[in-house]
């Protein structure tokens, strides 16, 4: 969807915007309310913040983004009465408005938009695309202001703190930059280096966010929701801190042994801090370069392969879900090996999460189909199938039939298939339509682990051994699933 | 007896010392010229022979900062800079110079630097002033500019530069991160105005 908006007047956009946004049947059914409120916040022309590239509310695309957020947010609480709904219209606003501020959220907000305004049509390209843009973006820093970081994190500039220092940043990274340089004992590393206060005001932010939205209350889930958001926040927050992500990195890296072909680079300590992080050097590049090199099929079921033992061994050694499994935290190495990069966004299982999945795992392996509706209900947050509607445990059990299609199948598994990864994304895409999407936290980073992961591989073309891959990966896990 | 300049040098060091231990340990305000001088183990009349007042002796040791944070910024640059990223090397070496004064500076900084009409004038604030003003026009001469930018601009950036002293007076953000993102932020903008132009981003520098 490409708007200019410097060409169109305010009666266009507004026609424009009327189509864009989703109408509520009951009561707003033409969509001027929503189109109101949005246009009532985008003119208020609130001051985006200092880390924000070129996010205004004022455009289209934001004004839609916008709209489908309160849509959401609104159909929360449409069974309110009267006064509570007031008081609710007027938190969401105050939350849009905020939201609106919040620039270096712009490629991700900008994304979900895109997704969610075409998402009757979408396609998988852009289901896995909007997958990989749930970032933040910070500004680009130029060298000087690199340099006060490294004065005030290690008393000294770059350039004696390394051998050599590469001035010019080689990636763009969520919170800041990354830099290449040589340790004095002649290591190559990179540097990646966080923009100063971005994580203070990340921070400030999604507390404010919180406050204003924890009012909005009313339908049964809505606690269910603000458990997300509180998920969410606690996720994003630990991207903000390079020391949580250097010990995850350290704890996934001795997993892999050189007959792995898996490489975790080696986190460099005496030259990492909160806002710098220093890790060793992988030299390959990304999925699009890798595809832009026409590789065979054999090469294509190779990294397919890595990728799969790679996030199994994770997931079974340390319950771990690596929650943004998007192409740049790959790197496919020129000597074939996979290097796995950017651990900051990791989900840990707590004992009970893990228990539950192993239960859900083996009920299915097992097609054990009582205890599968149990397991289900369980992680929807009903105390039994029985209380479900009979679609909620149908479209759920779907999902779960299409998560599982790979570990039950013997021999090699495609996932460069269109048809199944058509069918993961509309069945995940019916939930979302019907509202099926009460559940554990967890669940939203399950989901985008395994979206993500898949859409890597569809986009291999990548072929796997998966079952098989599972059979060994999983024998290897410390916890195994307890008795029933 | 007349003493000699050395020794004047090192008295006049000593009260700088002296003076900007006492002002961060006991506060600008409750501080007197007596302690000082007490403190640097000379005579309270002494004192004066070196600084007139209390202010004077604070802002000298603001100005000195600011030389030797203009020292710094020399010493620092590269020659690849652009105008903002020079401009922000300039202003960071400064605040790093002024960062053991900052406990107490802030007062200091507000009667001296103030831009508006006063009664009496500080003059080493009026000098510090003038030549943090001429190492700009400096920096922005180097880049290309064939003319020094007129009143308008030089009043706009001083009052960009005392909102960036005000505030990382106050800031408690680590080592002040706030006032780095400040100064990076403002000083895009105060590019950009004397530019002319919309494109001085650098957004291009990650890519
Ligand atoms: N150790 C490394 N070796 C090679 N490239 C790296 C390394 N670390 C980071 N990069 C590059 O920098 C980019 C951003 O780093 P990443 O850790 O993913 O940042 P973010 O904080 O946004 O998750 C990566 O996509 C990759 O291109």
């Amino acid at each position: 969807m490409q708007i200019d908006d410097g060409k169109t007047t305010d009666a266009l956009q507004m026609k424009i915007l009327l189509a864009a946004l989703p109408k509520e049947s009951a009561t707003d059914p033409t969509g001027q309310q929503l189109a109101q409120l949005i246009n009532r916040i985008a003119n208020k022309k609130v001051p985006v913040n200092s880390f924000s590239r070129i996010w205004t509310l004022g455009s289209l695309q934001a004004k839609v983004t916008l709209g489908y957020f309160a849509y959401w947010l609104r159909s929360r609480f449409a069974d309110a009465d009267e006064r509570q709904r007031l008081r609710s219209e007027a938190h969401l606003a105050a939350a849009l408005q905020l939201f609106g501020t919040m620039g270096y959220m712009r490629g991700a907000v900008m994304k979900i938009g895109q997704l969610l305004a075409n998402l009757p049509e979408v396609v998988p390209e852009e289901f896995a695309e909007v997958l990989s843009a749930l970032h933040f973006e910070a500004p680009p820093m130029h060298f000087a202001l690199v340099r006060e970081v490294f004065l005030d994190e290690f008393g000294r500039e770059p350039e004696e703190v390394f051998a050599f220092f590469d001035r010019q940043a080689f990636a763009a990274a969520s919170l800041g930059q990354v830099h290449r340089a040589r340790l004095k004992s002649g290591e190559e590393v990179a540097v990646k280096i966080q923009y100063p206060g971005i994580a203070r005001t990340i921070k400030a932010d999604l507390r404010n966010l919180r406050l204003l939205l924890q009012p909005l209350c009313l339908t049964e889930d809505w606690q269910n929701t603000l458990d997300k958001l509180a998920d969410i926040e606690r996720m994003l927050l630990m991207e903000t801190d390079y020391d949580q992500e250097a010990s995850f990195g350290k704890q996934a890296r001795v997993l892999f042994t050189d007959a792995d072909r898996v490489v975790v680079p080696r986190v460099y300590d005496e030259y990492s801090t909160k806002r710098v992080l220093t890790t060793e050097y992988l030299r390959g590049c990304h999925l699009d370069d890798f595809l832009a090199g026409n590789p065979s099929q054999e090469e294509r079921d190779h990294f397919t392969t890595l990728l799969t033992v790679a996030t199994f061994r994770l997931y079974y050694r340390l319950h771990w879900f690596l929650a943004d499994p998007h192409p740049g935290n790959f790197i496919f190495m020129e000597d074939g090996r996979l290097g796995m990069i950017d651990f900051g966004c990791t989900r840990a299982m707590t004992d009970e999460e893990w228990l539950l999945i192993c239960k859900l795992e083996r009920a299915n392996l097992e097609r054990d189909e009582a205890c599968l509706n149990r397991v289900i209900a369980k992680a929807c947050l009903f105390d039994d199938p029985e209380e479900m509607e009979p679609e909620r445990l149908e479209i759920l059990r779907s999902g779960l039939n299409w998560n599982m299609e790979p570990w039950l199948k013997d021999g090699l598994f495609d996932f460069g298939e269109r048809e199944f990864f058509m069918r993961g994304i509309e069945s995940f895409m019916e939930m979302t339509r019907k509202r099926y999407t009460r559940g554990s936290p967890l669940y939203l980073w399950s989901n985008r682990f395994i979206f993500g992961g898949r859409a890597v591989c569809y986009r291999l073309k990548g072929r796997c051994e998966f079952r098989k891959i599972h059979q060994q990966e999983s024998a290897a896990c410390l916890h195994p699933a307890p008795e029933q | 007896m007349r003493i000699s300049e050395q020794a004047k040098q090192e008295n006049r060091a000593r009260i700088l010392e002296k003076g900007a231990e006492l002002f961060i340990a006991k506060g600008y305000e409750e501080c007197t010229t007596r302690d000082i001088a007490t403190a640097a183990g000379l005579a309270a009349g002494t004192l004066f022979n070196y600084f007139p007042s209390k202010e004077t002796l604070a802002m000298t040791m603001v100005s000195e900062a600011f030389k030797m944070g203009r020292e710094d910024f020399m010493r620092r640059r590269t020659g690849e800079e652009d105008l903002p990223e020079d401009l922000f090397l300039f202003i960071a070496s400064g605040l790093r110079r002024l960062r053991p004064l900052r406990p107490f500076i802030g007062p200091v900084l507000e009667r001296s630097l103030s831009p508006f009409p006063r009664k009496t004038v500080c003059p080493e604030g009026e000098a510090a002033r003038q030549e943090h003003l001429d190492a700009v026009q400096e920096i922005i001469a180097s880049h290309g500019f064939t003319q020094a930018p007129d009143y308008v601009a030089v009043t706009m950036y001083w009052s960009l530069y005392l909102g960036i002293l005000a505030f990382w007076a106050n800031d408690d953000s680590p080592n002040q991160e706030a006032t780095q993102a400040l100064v990076d932020y403002s000083i895009r903008m105060f590019v950009q105005v004397i530019s002319g132009t919309g494109g001085v981003t650098g957004e291009a520098n990650a890519d």
